[in-house]
């Protein structure tokens, strides 16, 4: 087996002897069929090797699916713990804060009677 | 997430409409509790559930944005109309110290010694800092732009420095703004000048602030990927808003910095 450099896929892939005797960008005389691409040897590709460039991961795909889950929890709540924290807090403190409100508003006017 | 067959966004029940209002109770009596009992406790407490109810609220519509993928194209119509309405109010907001301002200075009473600036006030140079604030929004301005191109042909890198120039610009300006405070030879109590020269400049630097605010959180969301070439109205919100906070500094600098001096 002989290589020719493929201008479809950038690469060195595997042709017959034949092709030896036809060389790159003219029309070989007798029409020969490139045998189908073999993967067994792996190659790295570009796309696979981490970019130095990426300082911070893109999460938005994982946070999409996370969001999506038809789980039926509302959105203030679905990334769990965290919110629910943050929920509780905000609800205790405005409740609690309104409820002290009321007193603080109350008991001065009690005190006058 | 159920099959959507419409375009529309039907927003789930939220707990910040009714957090929120009860935060602005909490202010309102708060105040009055400080002015009376001189405690601050319920104050604190309306002021700091309104920051959580603000950080959570804006946190969900950036989840239904930019997660759930509820801001469909009719959507972001929806939410550029909002955006404008509320820049529009924004306008009238200060179209009305404008007003006031060319009310006490076109026809200054004989109590201001019946000229302007009124008899006794030394009003601030407009060609020393103020020209120099003006280059410096003026410079925010196109770095904003810059970083806007930049999202659009996803240059990751450029938008992020272009955007935190942007950022330093604003902070900058503050900084600036908060020197000519510090050394300015009147106070908002001097007479009709310095109320309308501080309420003016002063709601001016509040928005400035708050553009600052609104284009950090862009930087962060940027950072975290959320932007895309072709979806990333929060960046365009922002842009408007510091666009429109730049406009109004022109108004007051020609205005009541150089014209009125």
């Amino acid at each position: 087996m002989y290589y020719k450099f493929s201008g479809f896929t950038q690469r060195l892939v595997g042709v017959p002897a034949s092709v030896a005797y036809t060389p790159q960008g003219l029309k070989p005389a007798v029409h020969t069929e490139l045998p189908p691409l073999t993967f067994e040897t792996k190659t790295a590709s570009v796309e696979s090797q981490p970019s130095p460039k990426v300082w911070i991961k893109n999460t938005v795909p994982e946070l999409q699916k996370l969001f999506q889950k038809p789980d039926g929890v509302p959105v203030y709540l679905k990334r769990g713990l965290p919110d629910q924290l943050l929920y509780r807090t905000t609800m205790a403190l405005t409740i609690g804060g309104t409820i002290y409100c009321l007193i603080a508003l109350f008991m001065p006017r009690q005190a006058k009677k | 997430m159920p099959t959507q067959t419409h375009t529309y966004h039907i927003v789930e029940q939220s707990p910040w409409p009714i957090t929120g209002a009860m935060s602005a109770l909490l202010m309102t009596s708060g105040l009055a509790v400080w002015f009376h009992y001189n405690s601050t406790t319920l104050i604190v407490t309306g002021l700091l559930s309104l920051l959580l109810t603000m950080y959570q609220w804006w946190r969900d519509i950036m989840r239904e944005g930019t997660f759930q993928g509820h801001h469909t194209l009719f959507v972001q119509k929806g939410l550029r109309y909002g955006m404008i309405l509320f820049i529009v109010s924004e306008v009238f907001f200060f179209i009305g110290f404008f007003w006031a301002f060319y009310h006490s200075s076109l026809s200054p009473t004989p109590e201001i010694g019946g000229q302007w600036p009124p008899t006794g006030v030394f009003p601030l140079d407009p060609f020393e800092v103020p020209l120099l604030n003006t280059t410096v929004l003026l410079a925010s301005g196109v770095t904003v732009t810059w970083a806007h191109h930049s999202i659009m042909e996803g240059k990751r890198k450029s938008a992020l420095f272009s955007l935190l120039l942007t950022i330093t610009l604003g902070l900058y300006f503050t900084a600036l703004q908060a020197m000519e405070y510090y050394e300015a030879p009147f106070t908002i109590s001097d007479n009709v000048y310095g109320t309308t020269f501080f309420v003016a400049t002063g709601f001016h630097g509040l928005h400035v602030i708050i553009g600052s605010s609104f284009l950090i959180v862009c930087l962060l969301r940027q950072i975290l990927h959320h932007f895309t070439m072709d979806h990333h109205f929060g960046f365009e919100a922002a842009a408007w808003y510091w666009h429109f906070v730049d406009v109004v500094w022109l108004f007051l600098f020609t205005s009541i910095y150089w014209w009125g001096t």
